[in-house]
């Protein structure tokens, strides 16, 4: 019995003693850790909890800034220019993920086809290029671009005898220009990636698609794009955590006219706040953005089952 | 023993580099998006003055640092400019005060008092002024700048700022050289405008007009007796130009864009784009500020566009009573926060800002770097001429202000008449921000044709009805 009790106690001693050692092991490793700890609990939590506090205040900038509760969050549910921006960020943000999602990948199995490296190497620095700009500079080109006086646009479709077309002033017409635009800037970005996916691919698999009488077209089909699969998901999955947060592009090419349909919900925060100092409420809606984004997010890694790769 | 030392190595140098980590997160640009320039090496026994500025001081950082060493020099006091230029400056503002930065004075416009004096956030002045032998004087500052400024007062009671400088107003201004060459006569009404609008593209190919989408088309309206911003009725809050009063103006300027006399840029343009086209004659007019019709003759001038250019203010159309009417800038003015450190240099500071070597300061700039004077005779340095004798305040309000190079002046006395004659105050309160989007996003349609100006017009009306941003 005592025997017993004795070696109960050694065997409870002995995985304690062994997962302290291994804690002493590790201590310089947590210590690695902690500059990364200590900043996002400094730049990240510690003004989300305080923005969590400002969205249920009225908040003034110098003085009292009185509890109101859930008011701001009302304010914002019962606005209607929070729900047409909230509309106008589902459609513009699902049609630049899903068009931006398609094009890059198929810019990247057209550039894997392009036999003389230089040519390969130009036309990749060519389409990356625009991802360097910043939206200022990019919204502004376009807008000159599609001026119906002096635009580039407006001189081809001159040159061929067709009117000048109001792009930045037609709401319909802008929201294209709004999506296209976004693409045109990142899909370089994007075609990088799944260039360097495509250059890692075992190409073992490409000669035992041959030998089994596989065309060039069978090879992308049944090669290519399934390996892109994980490149896909690491893609699919930040661009989804972007939608929500649309707004140097919208802020640099909206105007009265088409601020309607291209207004999104961070413009709504900047309006809010900025525009007509209602700090309480643009922190609520920013907060509401963030919270979709999570879920969003979260309901995007189940989907694509990130973690299980 | 080897490996424990590597431990207690390692240990120590993730700690450290976690403390520099920390250390660099408190030492960051307080104003990363500004400029701060203290006047002079700090004194102990004088007082700091702390300035938050958009428009106010040097061009340079340099030059911030010699203007903040000139109020200084004169206030007896070491002096922090908080220079936040290059846009969004009320923003920049917020952020600062929200951060608990300690201002004595802020810069800032009506709109932007208006919510600081609502929240409490500034401080009321109206007694100090009463007793100012300075603020008090109506040849420095005349009644109708307080009267405008008590228009941002909760209630219209008290007074939370003090002018910076000569607001002025917008009003159009037209290629004079052009209508002299083309024998054309000062406009009076609608038609009048048209037939020289038409005239420039006929004769020069250039566009009549151009406009930055419904910035600032008050002098057209004029032409119907319908104001800018609201106007109160019988205590109820409405908006003239989304009223079918309005709609001949829409209907009007719809033909001009129609027949091609108007910049069909218009919609995306910004004021900078106006300026542009009518420096480079791709455009007979635009409606912009007094001020800038010397600026602009100015800048022909040192921009070599030519020696017969000249820029000169039109007055508004005129209703069927002959009045006119154009709009009155949003008031920039000083104000002083409610937690301000010394609110007696603070005011002091406002007082000499308002006299003649403040004056100096705000329109020339600072001496040695952008004047010399010699025997009393002022003189523009290289420097001084690029910045066209503009530090914040280049029109000051006093009568007593006597501008000391009348030759750069062209044109200004003209425009500035206008404005006394013609303009008046537009109210604007804290929903005028969201309802100018809609007047002018149904106002756009209506010039590009997209909708008849009565339809435009009714549909402007319903949705700033719908979402109370007037109440009838």
């Amino acid at each position: 019995m005592e025997l017993l009790r004795s070696q109960t106690i050694t065997a409870r001693r002995q995985p304690l003693a062994a997962s302290l050692s291994k804690w002493r092991r590790a201590v310089p490793l947590y210590m690695m850790l902690l500059p990364t700890i200590a900043y996002f609990l400094i730049l990240t939590y510690y003004p989300l909890v305080h923005s969590v506090l400002i969205s249920m205040q009225n908040f003034n900038l110098i003085g009292n800034r009185p509890f109101v509760g859930l008011q701001n969050y009302r304010n914002v549910l019962s606005d209607p220019n929070f729900w047409t921006s909230f509309r106008n960020t589902l459609v513009l943000g699902g049609s630049i993920l899903v068009i931006g999602f398609v094009a890059p990948i198929i810019i990247a199995l057209s550039l894997n086809e392009v036999l003389q490296q230089w040519m390969k190497r130009t036309l990749q620095m060519v389409i990356y290029i625009p991802h360097l700009f910043s939206w200022v500079v990019v919204g502004g080109l376009w807008i000159q671009r599609l001026n119906p006086d002096g635009g580039l646009v407006n001189a081809v479709l001159h040159v061929f005898g067709l009117r000048p077309v109001q792009f930045m002033s037609d709401p319909n017409l802008a929201r294209w220009v709004i999506i296209l635009v976004s693409v045109w800037k990142d899909v370089g970005f994007n075609t990088v990636l799944y260039l360097a996916a495509i250059v890692g691919i075992n190409p073992e698999l490409y000669n035992a698609a041959r030998v089994d009488g596989a065309n060039r077209w069978h090879e992308v089909w049944h090669v290519t794009l399934p390996s892109l699969t994980r490149t896909m998901q690491v893609v699919a999955l930040l661009s989804i955590m972007g939608v929500l947060r649309l707004f140097d592009q919208i802020y640099v090419m909206r105007n009265a006219v088409i601020e309607p349909k291209v207004d999104v919900l961070m413009t709504y925060v900047y309006d809010q706040g900025f525009t007509q100092m209602n700090i309480g409420q643009a922190t609520a809606s920013a907060l509401l953005i963030l919270l979709a984004t999570l879920l969003l997010t979260l309901f995007t890694r189940r989907l694509v089952q990130f973690d299980a790769m | 023993m080897k490996s424990k030392r590597r431990r207690v190595l390692m240990t120590l140098s993730t700690s450290i580099a976690a403390l520099s980590a920390l250390a660099g997160c408190g030492t960051g640009a307080a104003h990363s998006s500004g400029t701060s320039a203290s006047g002079r090496q700090a004194s102990t026994n004088e007082p700091t003055l702390t300035i938050a500025t958009g428009v106010i001081g040097g061009k340079s950082p340099q030059e911030n640092t010699a203007f903040a060493n000139a109020i200084g020099q004169a206030l007896h006091c070491n002096v922090k400019l908080i220079s936040m230029s290059g846009g969004s400056y009320d923003q920049k503002l917020m952020a600062m005060l929200a951060s608990g930065q300690k201002i004595d004075v802020v810069y800032t416009e009506g709109s932007t008092l208006s919510e600081l004096a609502k929240a409490g956030e500034v401080t009321n002045l109206q007694s100090e002024i009463q007793q100012s032998s300075v603020l008090n004087d109506a040849k420095v500052v005349p009644q109708y700048e307080w009267n405008d400024i008590k228009l941002s007062s909760p209630n219209g009671q008290g007074i939370y700022g003090v002018p910076v400088k000569y607001q002025g107003a917008l009003m159009p201004i037209v290629r004079e050289d052009w209508m002299k060459e083309l024998g054309l006569q000062q406009p009076k009404t609608l038609n009048d405008y048209y037939h020289i609008f038409q005239t420039f593209k006929q004769k020069k190919g250039a566009y009549g007009l151009t406009l930055s989408s419904l910035y600032d088309i008050e002098p057209f309206m004029s032409a119907v007796g319908v104001k800018n911003g609201y106007v109160m009725q019988n205590g109820k809050r409405t908006i003239p130009y989304a009223t079918p009063a309005a709609t001949p103006v829409y209907a009007w300027l719809h033909k001009l864009y129609a027949n091609g006399l108007l910049d069909p840029n218009f919609v995306t343009n910004a004021t900078s784009d106006e300026r542009n086209l009518l420096l480079t004659g791709r455009a007979g007019m635009f409606v912009y500020w007094d001020a800038w019709v010397p600026m602009l003759n100015n800048l022909a001038k040192t921009q070599g566009l030519g020696t017969s250019f000249d820029a000169e203010a039109l007055p508004a159309a005129a209703d069927a009573n002959g009045n006119r009417l154009v709009s009155m800038g949003d008031t920039s003015v000083f104000a002083i926060p409610t937690n301000a450190p010394d609110k007696a240099l603070a005011f002091k500071f406002l007082e000499w800002w308002n006299t003649q070597p403040g004056e100096i300061l705000g329109s020339l700039g600072v001496p040695g770097i952008d004047y010399t004077v010699t025997n009393g005779k002022y003189q523009l340095t290289q420097v001084g001429n690029s910045e066209n004798m503009d530090h914040g305040d280049p029109e000051p309000i006093s009568s007593y202000w006597k501008n000391p190079f009348p030759q750069l002046q062209k044109g200004y006395a003209n425009a500035r008449q206008i404005g006394e004659q013609e303009g008046y105050q537009p109210l604007i309160d804290a929903n005028w921000s969201n309802a100018q989007k809609i007047i002018w996003q149904y106002g756009d349609d209506a010039i590009l044709g997209k909708l008849s100006p009565e339809a435009a017009v009714s549909q402007m009306h319903a949705a700033l009805l719908k979402l109370h941003y007037i109440d009838e």
